[in-house]
C-alpha cells in the first residue's frame, strides 16, 4: 500500500513537473474559468439586479451574494474538471504519445498511475481554487473567505469520490477511440447537475433525482451553506452522511471497473490501439 | 516504346482561368474538410449537443437569478429590450459557438497541416494563398447554418419564441453581412497562429475577450463606458445585437442599416488585414524556413 502510494506520488510529481513547463496553461487554469464562466455569469446576474441587489437569487437560494455563489461553484467545477480532463483524458494523451503501453509494463499498477494523475490534478485544482476564491473576495467583493473553511472537509470527501468517478471516466476513455466529445459533454453535464452554475431546484423535476447521486452536489451545497448561509438542499448532517457513503461507493466501484477494463484490454491486446 | 514529348501551351492563363481554378480549389478544400469531418461521427453529435446544452445551462441560471420575481424579470426586460430570456441567451451563445468554430477552424487547419508536414507541400502548389487561408472555412459555413437552424428550432418548438419566415430571412441576412468580418478575423488569427505556432491558448484568450465584452449573456449597456467602447470595436457585438433585434424585437433591416454598414466595413478591413498579415507571415516563414517547424 505504502509502495503504491509512493509510486502514485512519483507520478504526481512527474505530472506537476510537466505542468510547470507550460506556464501559459497554468495561468489559464485560473483565467479560463474566469472569462469563460464567471464573468458571463456575473454579467447575466447583473441584468436581473433590482436596486443593486440580486433579489431573484436571494429568493431562490437565500443569498444575494452573486459573486460568492458563483465563485464557490467554480471551486467544485474545478474538481470535476480535474477528474474528467486531467485524470481520465490524460490517458488519451499518453495513448497519443505512445507511452501508455510502456508505462503499464512497469511494476507500477495502472490504477496507481491513474491515482498519481489524480493527485497532481487535485493539487493544481486546489491552487487554482484558492486563487479564484481570492479574486472573488478581493476584486468582486464576495464575502466567502471566513465561512469557506467550514466547508473544506466536504471538498476533501468529494475529492475522494471524484477519484472514483475519474476511474470510471478513464475506463470509458480507454474503450472509446475518440473520447474528446464524451469527456467534454459528460464533464459539462456533471458540473451543471452538481449545481455549479445554478441551484439544482430550477431543473425539471425528472432530472433533479440524478443530481443527488453526485457527490459534488452535496459539496457545493455545503460550501455555500457554510460560507454564504444559503438554504441547504437537505439537512447538513444528511449531506455529510451522503458524502461519506458516496466516497466509499465511487472509489470501490470506480477502481473495480477500471481494473476490469484494463484487464480486458490486456486480453484483447488493444492497449496500444487508439 | 518511347514517350511522346510533352507539349506546352504558349498562352499564359488569363485572370478568368485563374479565378476558375481558384474556385475549383475552394470547392476541393471544402470537400476535403467535409470528408475529414465525416471520419469522426462524434463531431456530428457535438454539433447537435452544444448548440442546445450550453445556452440551456444559462437559461437555468437565469431562472435561478430571476427567482420568479416579477421585479427581476422586469429589470431584465428593461435592460435587454426583450422579455424572451431563452431567446436572448440562445442567440448570444449561438454566435459564440460560431465564432469558436471560426477561431478554431482556419488557425487549427493550418497548424494541423504544419504538424502533419503537409503545409510546405501545400505552399508549393500553384493555388492562390486565399484558397489556403479561406478554403477550410467553406465547410464551416454549412455547420454555422446548421447550428443557427438548431437554435432556431429549439427556440420555436420548446420556448415558443415567435420566429416566422420573415424574421428567419432577416437573421440570415445579418449572418451573411457578418461573414466577411468574422472570417476575416479567423483568417487574421490563422496568420498569427502560423507565425507563433500556438493555437489553444490564443483561441481561449481571444474567445475570452469576446465572451466578456460582446454581450453573449448580457446587454452591453450594463458595461462600464470603457468596456462598452471595447465592445463596439468588436464585430461579434454587432452580430449578436442585430440577431437579437431582428428575431426578438421585430426590427427590420432598414433600422439596422447603420450597424450593418459598420459590420460590413469591419469585414472589408479585417479581410484586407488578414491577407496582408498572411503574406508577411508566409514571407517570414519562407525566409526563416519555419513553415515545417512546430
Amino acid at each position: 500500500m505504502i509502495e503504491q502510494l509512493s509510486a502514485a506520488w512519483a507520478v504526481a510529481r512527474k505530472e506537476l513537473q510537466i505542468a510547470r513547463r507550460y506556464p501559459l496553461n497554468l495561468v489559464n487554469e485560473v483565467l479560463q474559468p474566469l472569462y469563460q464562466f464567471l464573468l458571463p455569469s456575473l454579467l447575466l446576474g447583473l441584468t436581473f439586479y433590482v436596486g443593486g441587489r440580486a433579489i431573484g437569487l436571494e429568493a431562490t437560494t437565500g443569498t444575494d451574494d452573486l459573486a460568492g455563489y458563483l465563485f464557490l461553484g467554480t471551486v467544485v467545477g474545478g474538481l470535476v474538471g480535474a477528474a474528467f480532463w486531467d485524470m481520465a483524458f490524460g490517458l488519451k494523451r499518453e495513448m497519443d504519445a505512445g507511452t501508455l503501453e510502456p508505462t503499464w509494463l512497469t511494476p507500477t499498477r495502472p490504477d496507481t498511475a491513474v491515482l498519481g494523475r489524480a493527485f497532481s490534478a487535485l493539487i493544481l485544482s486546489a491552487i487554482a481554487s484558492v486563487l479564484l476564491v481570492a479574486i472573488g473576495a478581493l476584486v468582486f467583493g464576495a464575502d466567502i473567505a471566513r465561512g469557506v473553511v467550514a466547508g473544506l472537509p466536504a471538498i476533501v470527501l468529494a475529492s475522494i469520490s471524484m477519484i472514483g468517478i475519474g476511474y470510471l471516466v478513464a475506463s470509458a476513455v480507454l474503450m472509446i477511440r475518440e473520447p474528446n466529445f464524451f469527456v467534454d459533454s459528460t464533464n459539462f453535464i456533471f458540473a451543471m447537475l452538481s449545481g455549479v452554475a445554478f441551484p439544482i431546484t430550477v431543473l425539471p423535476p425528472l432530472i433533479q433525482p440524478f443530481c443527488y447521486l453526485l457527490p459534488t452536489t452535496y459539496a457545493v451545497d455545503l460550501l455555500r451553506y457554510y460560507a454564504l448561509g444559503t438554504i441547504p438542499l437537505l439537512p447538513p448532517p444528511a449531506q455529510w452522511l451522503a458524502l461519506v457513503v458516496l466516497a466509499v461507493v465511487y472509489i470501490v466501484v470506480g477502481r473495480w471497473v477500471f481494473m476490469r477494463t484494463e484487464h480486458r484490454m490486456r486480453v484483447l491486446g488493444t492497449t496500444g490501439q487508439h | 516504346m518511347t514517350a511522346s514529348p510533352a507539349t506546352f501551351s504558349a498562352t499564359t492563363p488569363s485572370r478568368w482561368d485563374d479565378l476558375r481554378a481558384d474556385l475549383r480549389a475552394f470547392g476541393a478544400a471544402g470537400v476535403k474538410e467535409w470528408r475529414l469531418l465525416r471520419r469522426y461521427p462524434s463531431l456530428f453529435i457535438g454539433f447537435l449537443f452544444w448548440p442546445i446544452a450550453l445556452p440551456l445551462a444559462y437559461v437555468f441560471q437565469a431562472q435561478g437569478y430571476s427567482g420568479g420575481q416579477p421585479a427581476a424579470l422586469d429589470a431584465f426586460a428593461q435592460r435587454t429590450g426583450t422579455a424572451e430570456v431563452a431567446g436572448f441567451l440562445f442567440l448570444g451563445w449561438a454566435a459564440y459557438m460560431w465564432i469558436s468554430m471560426i477561431l478554431w477552424g482556419p488557425g487549427t487547419s493550418l497548424r494541423t497541416e504544419q504538424v502533419r508536414g503537409s503545409l510546405e507541400a501545400l505552399f508549393m502548389t500553384p493555388v492562390s494563398r486565399m484558397v489556403i487561408l479561406f478554403g477550410p472555412v467553406v465547410s464551416q459555413i454549412v455547420w454555422a447554418i446548421w447550428m443557427f437552424a438548431v437554435v432556431g428550432g429549439v427556440l420555436v418548438l420548446f420556448f415558443r419564441v415567435p420566429i416566422g419566415p420573415i424574421e428567419a430571412i432577416r437573421a440570415l441576412g445579418v449572418i451573411l453581412v457578418a461573414v466577411p468580418a468574422l472570417y476575416g478575423l479567423g483568417a487574421l488569427f490563422a496568420a498569427v497562429v502560423l507565425r507563433f505556432g500556438e493555437v489553444s491558448a490564443m483561441v481561449q484568450t481571444v474567445r475570452g475577450v469576446f465572451t466578456v465584452f460582446c454581450g453573449m449573456t448580457f446587454p452591453i449597456i450594463i458595461l462600464p463606458v470603457w468596456a462598452k467602447a471595447v465592445a463596439l470595436s468588436l464585430p461579434p457585438t454587432y452580430l449578436i445585437g442585430d440577431l437579437r433585434a431582428v428575431l426578438l424585437q421585430g426590427s427590420d433591416f432598414v433600422s439596422l442599416v447603420p450597424e450593418l454598414a459598420i459590420l460590413a466595413t469591419m469585414g472589408l478591413v479585417l479581410c484586407g488585414f488578414a491577407i496582408v498579415a498572411f503574406r508577411r507571415t508566409e514571407r517570414f516563414a519562407r525566409r526563416g524556413g519555419s513553415l515545417a517547424q512546430y
